[in-house]
């Protein structure tokens, strides 16, 4: 990612602190110079809830739409940038449907407008290259867990000469930001994780690429009225997001868990608040569309079998739900 | 149960091995349906009474999540055999309890079952097929009236187009199209060319045009929005969002769009 200097790396709890420190801590300390931040419609829930947060505590929050590919509309944002706009954030890719945003153009934008610019990399960690200098990023959100790592630590990194307020005050370790005494053999752990992450990112994302590659085709072709939710090629290398009409995605995650396959959906009738997803609502999918999305990541332990096991059972568990559901006789017959 | 996707080993049973899926036609059949797409749920029961007023067949054909399955096919092996008197009295609980329980938050939204069962026998009751059959148009609005939009004048060149020109400055946008004439559907054909994302908004069940253009419509990747009115259109310097009323279900939602095209 390329910072500077070790001080510039906050360690924390995990991802969701170090969200909560750039953003509220960066908000809460620079309030003087104006109270508007902005954020993506497709960001992590985190960074939602913080922004409904800092919207009850006198700040004002704007979204930024995203395209039918899942991009961030870069008009747009320049169109809500304002003269007491204090910080925008923005992710590196997104953690449902894969796209990947032009972090460049946006840091570029910010920099001009002496906007600090926050990323949330934690979907992209590990699998595509970030460099704080070339992209104009201020302040970068990093997880442990999500490059197999342990659990509970994460990062941010905070550019030198950017000053928070820091949400746990105590004994100030890490520069005052974070108190509390640090996980060493959890930072230790986080740290050999990152070392592999980066040693194995040549040849981990061209191998996942081709996988993910090979499953969308097969999919697009073998599936009939399947699509693919994203950008068809500036996406995640582990990443393959579909919509399937007329069945559910809960049914199609039940299928293929009996298959010992875990897949992941997009359906509210899988959610606990039974809202289905926000990025896929921001997408302009319908609400029936969302309801038929299915998600596929996969990771290092991930062979190419794993994925043949999967395209292959696919077809079938469409059709046997499409077979059950009312909604495709009356439709097209099929 | 912590998780919306914890079922019981019954439950899942009868998701993978449903019971009676199919429809039924003939004498003494009649249809349910409750449930709504948008939410998730849609469900079809299908009853046969014979002489004696006891369900002599049942069938179901549903769209939804494992719940859904599962109770739709326990409730065709609780009522069959059993008399429509007896049948209005199974209840959603005697549903769940029959699975060995739902997950709490599955309880009212895919737990419908029984709603469909009650909607047959109220269709038979009152000598009515159901739905499905009717294939009526229950709102007989003519095609193509586009008004009272809210928003929509002052949108227009901003997202709003009026006529159906120059598809190439639809690239990659998400357009809803209007339906008015035949010129609207082959306009929206032709969109799919330049974009992956072509929605046609129609206020009948059917499009107003003639089989070849349906068929063509069918086959092409337009999403087709049936039964269903454009209320308001809204976004900053642009078109970014439309309000749809879908008139069957007599609710409305926002869907994100970049462009509208309406008739001039």
């Amino acid at each position: 990612m390329n910072a500077r200097e070790p001080e510039e790396i906050i360690f924390t709890s995990g991802a969701t602190e170090a969200n909560n420190l750039a953003i509220i801590g960066y908000a809460l300390r620079n309030k003087q110079k104006g109270k508007h931040v902005i954020i993506s419609e497709v960001e992590h829930i985190s960074i939602l809830n913080i922004a409904k947060y800092l919207r009850k505590n006198g700040f004002e929050v704007s979204t930024v739409p995203v395209d039918f590919t899942g991009t961030v509309r870069l008009d747009k944002l320049e169109e809500r940038i304002r003269p007491d706009t204090i910080l925008i954030s923005i992710q590196h890719a997104n953690n449902e449907i894969g796209t990947i945003q032009p972090v460049i153009s946006i840091g570029k934008i910010a920099r001009e407008k002496k906007i600090v610019f926050h990323v949330d990399a934690v979907a992209s960690e590990g699998q595509i290259p970030i460099d704080v200098q070339r992209d104009f990023i201020d302040m970068l959100t990093l997880s442990s867990n999500d490059i197999y790592g342990p659990r509970g630590v994460g990062a941010l990194y905070v550019r030198k000469g950017f000053l928070l307020n820091p949400l746990i005050i105590g004994g100030s370790q890490e520069r005052g930001l974070r108190s509390g005494t640090e996980d060493v053999a959890a930072i230790v752990g986080f740290a050999k994780a990152a070392e592999l992450a980066l040693q194995y990112m040549p040849e981990e994302s061209k191998r996942l690429r081709q996988l993910r590659d090979k499953a969308i085709k097969t999919v697009l072709e073998t599936v009939p009225r399947s699509y693919l939710n994203g950008h068809p090629t500036n996406r995640l290398p582990n990443n393959a997001h579909f919509r399937f009409d007329f069945i559910e995605g809960e049914s199609i995650l039940l299928s293929f868990k009996e298959r010992g396959i875990a897949v992941s959906t997009g359906s509210a009738c899988s959610s606990q608040t039974l809202e289905p997803s926000h990025t896929l609502m921001s997408l302009g999918l319908l609400h029936e569309e969302a309801h038929g999305s299915l998600e596929i990541t996969m990771g290092r332990f991930t062979r190419e079998a794993d994925v043949d096991t999967f395209l292959e059972a696919l077809p079938g568990v469409v059709k046997r739900l499409r077979d059950m559901s009312p909604l495709t006789k009356t439709e097209v017959g099929m | 149960m912590p998780k919306s996707t914890q079922y019981t080993l019954k439950v899942l049973d009868h998701f993978k091995n449903p019971r009676n899926v199919g429809t039924l036609e003939g004498k003494g059949v009649a249809v349910g349906r409750v449930g709504n797409p948008v939410c998730g749920d849609l469900m079809d029961i299908y009853i046969k009474v014979d002489d004696d007023g006891k369900i002599e067949d049942i069938k179901f054909k549903t769209f939804g999540c494992g719940s859904a399955v599962a109770t739709s096919s326990m409730i065709t092996e609780i009522a069959k055999g059993k008399t429509l008197d007896e049948a209005m009295k199974i209840t959603r609980q005697n549903v769940a309890d029959e699975l060995e329980g739902l997950p709490p938050i599955k309880m009212h939204c895919s737990n419908l079952a029984a709603d469909a069962l009650h909607e047959a026998i109220k269709n038979f009751r009152e000598g009515k097929k159901g739905p499905v059959e009717l294939g009526e148009t229950r709102f007989a609005c003519p095609a193509g009236e586009v008004k009272n939009v809210t928003g929509l004048a002052e949108f227009v060149g901003k997202g709003v187009f009026t006529g159906y020109e120059h598809p190439e400055q639809f690239r990659d946008k998400r357009v809803l199209v209007v339906e008015f004439d035949q010129n609207s559907v082959e306009f929206a054909l032709e969109l799919t060319k330049v974009t992956g994302r072509v929605i046609l908004l129609s206020p009948l069940e059917q499009l107003a045009v003639n089989d070849e253009l349906k068929t063509q419509v069918k086959r092409s990747d337009i999403k087709h929005l049936k039964q269903a009115e454009l209320v308001e259109v809204s976004g900053g310097s642009e078109v970014e969002k439309v309000r749809i009323h879908d008139l069957d279900e007599d609710e409305e939602y926002d869907l994100v769009v970049d462009a509208v095209v309406v008739p001039s």
